[in-house]
């Protein structure tokens, strides 16, 4: 496997370990941290202290029956009912994308955007983001865009290039608000990423079916 | 089931500092490990006589939107819950009981507040976020760089005004957006404040250099 060389800044790194990221994008960090040691440690890191600052915050008394309605509870609970883990969609998928894709790649409803493009939209319930899959062909070109708000990309399966870099497994990339951009995918293969695209302020464009189909976006 | 990508990370050159990987043998750890492995009642016991009233603290420090005091120790109880059922999975090579039940208790947290908004129904729920490497990852790459005394301490070292910074993030579940606003300071200040901090504390490895430590 090729280096990662792409990583979410350490301030989204900090606010992914605090919970406080949006669900979308703390999708797309969750899925590079799944790839990436280095980010995997300093999150240990992070937890550590973040652990000392609710140790070093103080305790409250807590009501005297609390300990016997827990122990009720884990009573009840089936002994089998712990550590279930999720099977890879596909390769080295990560379980959290694995999850949402509720199947393989096969399985997903792809768009056609362009000749060399496909998308499928996944399911993640918020909608301040659209939470995708896009599948670059080999060698495919697509036509230089910009998109209406960030746009998180995490490649999940062989690796595509544009202006500046090839990015590969792994990579974690954010183009912010109207950066344009012409991603190809390599000749070696196909390749698939995953993408949050934030939704533009104006989501009920009246003309909205005049736009492009890189900025009609759907989060569901 | 996720052995491929390790096994090739083994052919990576690594440098040779030694990796210091430290077994914690600290009480909540041997009891944290009881649990997992035999299901001791009595050791869980003293895990929630020392971690309830800690975590209701931390409950209670919340200012999430939607969030109210009264929810404090259904949170506690439903951490602590958790903790009986998941405590084999605990793995303490990679993280103390404190760390780890941290964990627990912020993914907690963070799905009880998404059960009571009715705008988001993720069909994730937070622990899903953090899933940890398989078992046979070596240790050398799952490196815990500070012990839990050195952080303690480097915490009390801070000045105030980065340790108020950092409590608005981590206990009160606050983005720096929020911080910036509740404080009148400019989004970059509150941003170098946790970077110094974390800096200082030396938990922060910046990607550019963090090939030079691993
Ligand atoms: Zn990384």
């Amino acid at each position: 496997m090729s280096k990662i060389k792409y990583h979410p800044d350490t301030m989204t790194l900090i606010e992914f370990s605090a919970g406080v990221l949006p669900p979308a994008v703390a999708i797309c960090v969750a899925a590079h941290v799944h790839y990436c040691d280095q980010c995997r440690n300093e999150l240990l890191r992070l937890d550590q202290v973040a652990s000392q600052l609710m140790k070093s915050s103080g305790s409250t008394e807590i009501s005297v029956d609390l300990f016997k309605r827990v122990e009720e509870a884990i009573d009840k609970i089936p002994e089998d009912t712990f550590n279930e883990t999720f099977s890879p969609a596909e390769g080295n998928f990560p379980p959290i994308v694995s999850k949402l894709m509720q199947g393989n790649l096969q399985s997903q409803s792809w768009k056609k955007m362009s000749s060399s493009v496909e998308k499928a939209t996944l399911k993640t319930g918020q909608s301040e983001y659209e939470v995708a899959l896009h599948k670059i062909c080999a060698g495919g070109k697509t036509p230089k865009h910009g998109h209406g708000g960030k746009e998180y990309t995490v490649v999940l399966k062989g690796s595509f290039s544009d202006e500046m870099s090839v990015y590969s497994e792994g990579d974690f990339l954010l183009r912010e608000d109207g950066e344009e951009h012409q991603p190809t995918g390599a000749q070696n293969g196909e390749c698939i990423c995953l993408s949050a695209l934030q939704a533009p302020i104006k989501l009920s464009n009246p003309f909205g079916f005049l736009m492009k189909p890189w900025l009609r976006i759907n989060p569901i | 089931m996720f052995q491929s990508k390790f096994k090739s990370k083994k052919n990576e050159p690594m440098s040779n500092k030694p990796l210091r990987s430290e077994k914690r043998s600290d009480k909540w750890t041997l009891l944290l490990v009881a649990v997992g492995e035999s299901r001791d009642r009595k050791a869980f016991a003293e895990l929630f006589d020392h971690f309830a009233p800690l975590l209701k603290s931390f409950a209670q420090a919340s200012k999430h939107e939607g969030w109210f005091p009264g929810l404090s120790e259904d949170l506690v109880q439903e951490v602590m819950i958790k903790v009986w059922q998941k405590a084999g999975g605990f793995n303490p090579e990679k993280a103390s009981a404190t760390t780890w039940i941290y964990t627990v208790a912020r993914n907690c947290r963070i799905d009880m507040l998404r059960r009571k908004s009715n705008t988001q129904h993720l069909p994730l729920e937070n622990e899903d976020f953090w899933h940890e490497p398989d078992e046979d990852t070596p240790v050398s790459l799952l490196r815990q760089a500070r012990s839990e005394v050195k952080v303690q301490a480097s915490l009390l070292d801070l000045p105030k005004e980065q340790d108020e910074i950092l409590r608005k993030v981590y206990l009160e579940g606050k983005s720096h957006a929020e911080v910036s606003n509740e404080l009148g300071l400019p989004l970059g200040t509150v941003k170098s404040r946790v970077r110094l901090a974390l800096q200082k504390m030396q938990v922060l490895v910046a990607p550019e250099y963090r090939d030079e430590l691993v």
